[in-house]
């Protein structure tokens, strides 16, 4: 795909070395003859020198031709406007980075008028990524489809775990109180497999399951992998990323602490948070921190502006016996380095934004292929990928019950939801117009539903 | 340095070149000429050397950093040259190697200056060897290597920008390999579309290639001792002026040209200032030698040919100039440094450098002025990087340095002024002729062993722009670290 990045600073350019690996052509502009020139020196890409929002700059990187804009600049203004006036010369998706929360608030009317795409707000997604980190500390990714309602989460199957050398087909007559989930793929060493019912789970082993949130948390109860168990949070820095951590938290019915050295910060925070408690004073003071209790709560966040004093702090944390620890760390390179020292849940804002924007051009490239699909995911880094469609009344599966169905090998039907229930698919349901249905497939060659679903003649 | 990665990028070039010969060994297979056991036995040394090197080193990091592409750069210019000069020695109809090593040089280099007094003599495989040099060397080696072989690094970008002419360098799309595509495949249809053209105007084939060829290049070798001036013919006189020009313009322009960015093309400067200093020239040398042929339109005839020849630094004769009035070969030497369009295929400091160092004067000029005037230096209306500016500076300081210095050594073989004088510029530009006893009608032979040397030094200096031959002399380059 052609792909421009407005804004060669550090997620720009980190985002334009991965697509160029993956074979994209990429175009960098930006305003600063430096960063470009250091572009221009490292990676294959265009490099374009201009201001984002000149439709002359813009012509120049070729908008009119773009399948993506990426517009990752300092600022939230130059980002909308460059998606706007890209996308009216042409380009035919864009994606701004918005940080303002000021924004943030009337964002579908500004994606709306703006011809905005998809929005990357870093700080939310950083609070969103920290949440899951706390809730489901065992899993690698999370994915959601059907606007939310289902998730597709993996997990590795340790040593003496409960499904360990257990047949698909019988686990749930030896285990009848296992929440159904449906096991859509397994990655065993570097081999995808789309699972059936003879498969037998070994240790090792990569799972993706799906079903809907509430099942899947029971789900992973169930098999001792407990979601659930973090109730209170020490949170250090009340910045925006603590605003939105604290109200993914508070949802979720956690106990929150909030350290801020700034007293106006704090009180503002603790206005806008009532359920919060906010506590005025130094977080790298040990004594504090114990007089707060730091030893007496679940999980410590660090998100202070400082890389020191997160790493400082959180290693005090652990010190403590604090039993999870997550650190904001602004440099990449530093990942490996902590992980070393212990603190192996350490997040940086770049990477999670870089990751993001990432999957959302990969879901692009996979949807150009197949206009029909509702949403994209790819797994084990593409090598099957999960799709959501809507099923229309003019499809020949339409009412027949699955069993009855011939499904393409190496695919599987993974949900079926209707009227926002979410159903497991057996061989007695049938598919109606307008469900939800979330198929998972090796490889990458199905385009619409009746790709994987033809009516079995015989 | 990585030794290994310069190496294997070495060797790949190796194997390229041995593919290059086809052609020319094929020609001599159909002519049955005896030469085709020297391309062949080339063939073999080139492979033997190139393919178990290619295979067998595997760099630990495919990195190219500065270091190793001005390595490489320079290595390949080099290698190339000494391989490409095999099969003139093994034939035995260059048997000496300065000779030989001159002689390919300038072919790779474009420059078109050669040693050899009756060109005819030559077999036909060994001219399309010579001529296809040009062609190759026009557009670029490195260019070709990244055009052909599978992905390099990211950093191939560097590769490209250190062979290609001119102060800057710009992709005309993201990615490099594209880019050198594009670039191969733009010259090539122009290269046919000439072939065609000279066909039709009466040329046999052979001898319409081998002008194509040294056209495209923006090279000068012929394969005749009177140059194009042998066939008098009008017709293809034109078309070959017509094309030099083509070929000595900047390359961007066709690609604008091919998005239908019409107008846009023709709004670079350089471009501008090309065709008009062309078009004065041509008028000014006409009206010069009016007297002397008596028709405007015989004087057009020989004056317009013989500016675009070395305005283009191709080195093309009709006629032998040094016959013309003094006023004549002082203008055509000027032209010489001066040079074509940055981005072209053609030789010389370049339109876009000499427009950039008026302006930069006239800045100076009126800064003296109005000291405290804030002024800056635009080029297609965009502000020209110091950056830019100050190479453009360096590269005018080491072409007038280095052409004294040449001059001065040149003039050990005592032969006049305006002959060592002309053969510098001649070779630093890229050009063939120079005025004098190496005019036209004259050879490179006259010098002895040691001009030789350093003038195909000159050849490869010029046509790689100085830098990166000049850095390989340089202690930082062997230093360790990295």
């Amino acid at each position: 795909m052609q792909i421009i990045i407005i804004g060669d600073g550090k997620v720009g350019h980190s985002i334009a070395e991965t697509l160029i690996a993956e074979d994209h052509e990429v175009t960098i502009v930006d305003r600063s003859e430096a960063a470009l020139q250091r572009s221009q020196d490292t990676l294959d890409a265009l490099v374009v020198k201009g201001n984002g929002v000149n439709v002359d700059t813009l012509m120049e990187a070729g908008a009119p031709e773009a399948d993506i804009l990426i517009a990752v600049t300092m600022s939230d203004e130059i980002n909308m406007l460059s998606c706007l006036t890209a996308k009216r010369l042409g380009a035919r998706y864009a994606i701004a980075r918005i940080r303002d929360p000021e924004y943030n608030k009337s964002l579908s009317f500004l994606m709306r008028e703006l011809l905005i795409d998809y929005v990357i707000n870093p700080e939310r997604i950083m609070a969103q990524e920290i949440s899951r980190m706390l809730r489901y500390p065992f899993s690698g990714s999370v994915e959601t489809f059907a606007r939310g309602r289902v998730e597709l989460m993996d997990f590795r199957l340790g040593r003496g775990d409960a499904l360990v050398g257990m047949p698909l087909k019988d686990l749930y007559q030896k285990k009848p109180h296992l929440p159904r989930v449906l096991f859509c793929c397994i990655q065993r060493e570097d081999e995808a497999i789309i699972p059936k019912g003879d498969l037998v789970l070994q240790e090792g082993d990569h799972v993706y399951v799906a079903a809907d949130v509430l099942t899947i948390t029971r789900f992973f109860q169930h098999i001792g992998k407990n979601t659930s168990d973090i109730k209170s949070v020490m949170i250090l820095g009340a910045g925006r990323v603590s605003y939105y951590l604290c109200m993914l938290l508070i949802d979720m019915r956690m106990q929150v602490t909030v350290i801020e050295r700034d007293e106006e910060r704090a009180l503002a925070f603790a206005e806008m948070l009532p359920e919060a408690s906010v506590i005025v004073g130094d977080g790298t003071d040990q004594e504090l921190l114990l007089s707060e209790g730091l030893d007496q709560f679940d999980a410590f966040v660090t998100l202070s502006g400082l890389d020191e004093e997160n790493i400082m702090t959180g290693l005090y944390a652990k010190s403590v016996g604090v039993r999870k620890v997550i650190v904001k760390n602004s440099r990449d390179n530093y990942m490996d380095l902590l992980g070393m020292i212990g603190l192996e849940s350490a997040i940086s804002i770049r990477q999670v934004t870089g990751n993001t924007i990432l999957r959302t051009v990969r879901t692009r490239g996979a949807a150009d292929a197949a206009a029909a699909v509702e949403r994209i995911y790819q797994l084990m880094d593409g090598a099957v990928e999960a799709l959501e469609f809507i099923a229309r009344p003019e499809d020949d599966f339409i009412g027949l019950p699955l069993k009855r169905l011939r499904v393409q090998k190496d695919a599987l039907i993974a949900v079926i939801v209707r009227e926002g229930q979410v159903h497991i698919p057996f061989g007695e349901d049938v598919i109606r117009p307008q469900d939800r249905v979330v198929v998972i497939v090796k490889g990458n060659s199905v385009e619409c539903l009746s790709d994987v679903l033809t009516r079995d003649e015989a | 340095m990585n030794l290994p990665l310069v190496i294997s990028l070495l060797s790949k070039l190796l194997v390229l070149e041995a593919g290059l010969m086809l052609p020319a060994l094929i020609t001599a297979l159909i002519h049955r000429e005896p030469s085709w056991a020297a391309l062949l036995i080339t063939m073999g040394i080139v492979l033997l050397a190139g393919l178990p090197l290619m295979l067998l080193v595997k760099p630990a990091s495919k990195d190219v950093h500065a270091k190793e592409g001005l390595a490489v750069v320079s290595l390949s210019w080099v290698l190339l040259s000494l391989a490409g000069a095999l099969p003139f020695i093994l034939s035995g109809m260059i048997p000496d190697f300065i000779n030989a090593l001159f002689e390919t040089v300038s072919g790779f280099t474009t420059t078109g200056a050669s040693i050899l007094s009756r060109v005819e003599h030559l077999p036909r495989g060994l001219l399309l060897w010579r001529s296809f040099t040009h062609w190759v060397g026009g557009m670029g080696v490195l260019i070709l290597t990244l055009a052909v072989m599978p992905k390099l690094s990211g950093r191939s970008a560097m590769l490209a920008r250190a062979e290609s002419p001119g102060p800057t360098f710009s992709k005309v799309v993201p990615r490099m390999r594209d880019t050198a595509r594009l670039m191969y495949a733009v010259y090539t249809v122009l290269s046919l579309l000439q072939l065609v053209l000279l066909m039709l105007a009466g040329l046999p084939f052979f001898d319409a290639l081998i002008h194509t060829l040294g056209t495209a290049g923006t090279g000068g070798f012929s394969s005749r001792n009177q140059s194009v001036g042998a066939y008098n013919n009008p017709l293809a006189e034109g078309i070959i002026t017509l094309f030099m020009l083509l070929f000595g313009m900047n390359f961007v322009v066709y690609f604008k040209l091919l998005r239908g960015e019409g107008r846009a093309a023709f709004h670079s400067e350089e471009v501008r200032v090309y065709w008009i200093l062309a078009a004065l020239s041509m008028l000014t040398v006409t009206l010069t030698t009016l007297p002397r042929y008596g028709q405007f339109a015989t004087a057009f005839r020989y004056a317009s040919f013989q500016v675009a020849s070395i305005m283009s630094t191709t080195g093309y004769a009709t006629t032998d100039y040094v016959l013309w009035p003094q006023f004549t070969h002082i203008l055509l030497l000027l032209l010489m440094v001066v040079g074509a369009c940055a981005g072209s295929t053609a030789g010389g400091m370049k339109v876009s450098r000499v427009v950039m160092l008026s302006k930069a004067s006239a800045r100076e000029i009126g800064q003296a002025a109005a000291p405290r005037k804030v002024r800056l230096l635009k080029m297609d209306k965009k502000p020209v990087n110091e950056d830019t500016l100050r190479s453009v500076l360096v590269f005018f300081l080491l072409y007038m340095g280095i052409l004294f210095l040449g001059t001065l050594i040149a003039s050990t073989d005592g032969h006049d002024f305006a002959t060592s004088f002309s053969a510098v510029v001649s070779c630093l530009s890229n050009i063939g002729p120079g005025l004098n006893l190496v005019g036209p009608s004259g050879n490179f032979d006259i010098f002895s062993p040691h001009v030789k040397v350093l003038l195909t030094f000159l050849m490869l200096a010029g046509r790689l722009e100085f830098i990166p031959l000049l850095v390989m002399f340089h202690r930082e380059m062997w230093a360790k670290g990295h």
